[in-house]
């Protein structure tokens, strides 16, 4: 009981006093690497603003190599009620970085009775990828998360994007990670300049342009699942927390795409 | 080398110490309702009330530093347990009987140190009602488990006069009557212990500020004396919830109400 105070609201320090994987990054990565072991990895994932928060959305598919492993992967995670976390990449370490900052986050708040800041929780996520360093850079372990927040000071959703080594920058309108994300970064961009910012746009026209950018990306890389075979997670983030966008909605916004032609 | 006579001495010694630092704690009340697990406390500055893990709260009375102390400990553990194995694995069971009770009754029988001053109250929420628990946790590291209801207080009388008040419960009372009887039952134990402390006094009747009332009106009148310099606090550990806590502390406005319809 006397350490009790020693540790206070840091998960990190247990995990490491009781030896814990995920604080031992390079302990076994040595021996992964090279060795054959396929690793599962999420593709693509989008966010993108709207005029009352953050849209997040994934395909459902998990590849390893060239073979398509489960098609009902879950890639956008809520970590606290005003949270997600968008995974591509390693999926084993990336739902134990999802599990991880979730316990993280929930300690701190019980132990100090205050929420974590979010410059506390984006340092904490930064914390983690760069733990996985030693594992990435020998080919295993390896994620890119985009993490979108309701950010109650300011009054408004933000999208934060990581790189491989924990650095973090935030985008005004939108992000992407994953296999599929560097084909349509481009055209990110021309919605912005040829229809209106993403934060302009109501809940559905975003969606719908998210939709639309995740069939390019499924068109165009070959682990991405796009919409055809399963339909993608969404959730949004506004003042109220999070919620999913219902099955309804996206079979709607789907057809409209559809509808409009050159989508073959 | 100490006699048998010795130990029971010591032990005597420590108990009275920590039982006298106990007697003057605002008592503490679960009831379990249709909402979920609900704890009522009077307190005077410091929260009482904590959320230990997702599905379990604690309370308790003693010296602020030993509260603090069990509180860091059983959050630290239930994190722990939560992250390397599954939020499913974290129960009051596991926590008061293996990583709480051994400790304290270690500290308890330790010479070499100052007596741990606690008793505290801890609810579950179980995945069914049925499965809803508290457990009492006392200072010398021995517990208990309840089901429906459970209390603690400075003695054992005003324990007893609170599950008197609170009597046979199912768990079907509603939020507002569950928080209806925890206040009533909290000023039955609050106020046996002011009773018994002045008790011993000469002067019983100059120092007891209830005598010259009727019994009918003086839980209004103790409970109207007791908030001119404490606040009622009350929690909840929800149900149903699609959130990520179910913890809730009863809203300030709401507990008013509950305060005003003792007036």
């Amino acid at each position: 009981m006397h350490s009790a105070v020693e540790n206070a609201g840091n998960l990190w320090s247990l995990l490491e006093k009781s030896g814990h994987p995920l604080t031992q990054s390079s302990s076994y990565a040595e021996l992964a690497s090279g060795s054959g072991i396929s690793e599962i990895h999420g593709t693509t994932v989008i966010c993108v603003k709207f005029d009352k928060g953050v849209i997040a959305l994934g395909d459902r598919r998990a590849t390893a190599n060239f073979s398509v492993m489960y098609d009902k992967a879950e890639k956008v995670l809520a970590i606290d009620d005003h949270t997600l976390l968008s995974i591509s990449g390693s999926f084993a370490k990336a739902m134990e970085v999802v599990r991880y900052l979730r316990t993280s986050f929930k300690l701190y708040e019980r132990t100090y009775l205050q929420s974590m800041s979010l410059e506390g929780k984006l340092a904490e996520l930064a914390k983690v990828i760069r733990a996985g360093v030693p594992e990435a850079l020998q080919g295993i372990g390896g994620f890119i998360p985009i993490l979108a927040t309701w950010d109650g000071d300011a009054n408004e959703g933000r999208i934060f994007f990581y790189d491989g080594m924990g650095a973090r920058f935030e985008s005004t309108e939108f992000g992407a990670a994953g296999s599929g994300s560097t084909q349509i970064r481009g055209v990110f961009d021309y919605i912005v300049k040829t229809k209106k910012p993403f934060h302009h746009m109501t809940r559905d026209e975003s969606l719908k342009e998210a939709l639309l950018l995740l069939d390019i990306a499924a068109d165009l890389d070959a682990a991405t699942g796009g919409w055809a075979k399963v339909l993608p997670v969404a959730k949004t983030i506004t003042v109220d927390g999070i919620a999913d966008v219902d099955t309804d909605t996206l079979h709607s916004l789907i057809a409209e795409i559809t509808a409009t032609g050159n989508n073959s | 080398m100490y006699s048998p006579f010795d130990i029971n001495e010591a032990i005597s010694h420590r108990k009275d110490y920590v039982e006298e630092g106990l007697r003057s704690g605002s008592p503490v009340v679960g009831i379990t309702c249709e909402a979920g697990q609900l704890l009522l406390t009077v307190r005077r500055t410091h929260r009482k009330i904590y959320e230990i893990y997702d599905r379990q709260l604690y309370s308790a009375i003693g010296r602020q530093s030993d509260i603090e102390n069990v509180r860091l400990t059983a959050i630290q553990n239930a994190h722990q347990e939560g992250f390397e194995r599954s939020p499913d694995d974290v129960s009051l069971q596991r926590l008061v009987g293996f990583a709480l009770s051994p400790t304290l009754k270690k500290a308890f029988g330790d010479q070499m140190y100052i007596p741990i001053v606690i008793k505290a109250l801890f609810a579950e929420l179980g995945r069914t009602q049925a499965m809803d628990c508290f457990y009492v946790l006392n200072y010398d590291g021995e517990f208990r488990e309840y089901k429906n209801a459970a209390v603690i207080a400075g003695t054992h009388s005003a324990e007893e006069k609170m599950m008197d008040c609170i009597g046979v419960q199912d768990g079907e009372l509603s939020r507002d009557a569950a928080l209806q009887l925890a206040l009533r039952a909290w000023i039955k134990g609050a106020r046996d212990q002011v009773k018994r402390s002045n008790r011993s006094d000469e002067d019983d009747d100059i120092l007891n500020p209830l005598r010259e009332v009727d019994e009918v009106d003086a839980d209004r009148v103790f409970l109207h004396d007791e908030l001119k310099t404490s606040t009622v606090e009350a929690a909840l550990l929800l149900r149903l919830q699609n959130k990520e806590t179910r913890f809730q502390l009863i809203p300030e406005a709401e507990l008013k109400n509950l305060i005003s319809s003792f007036e």
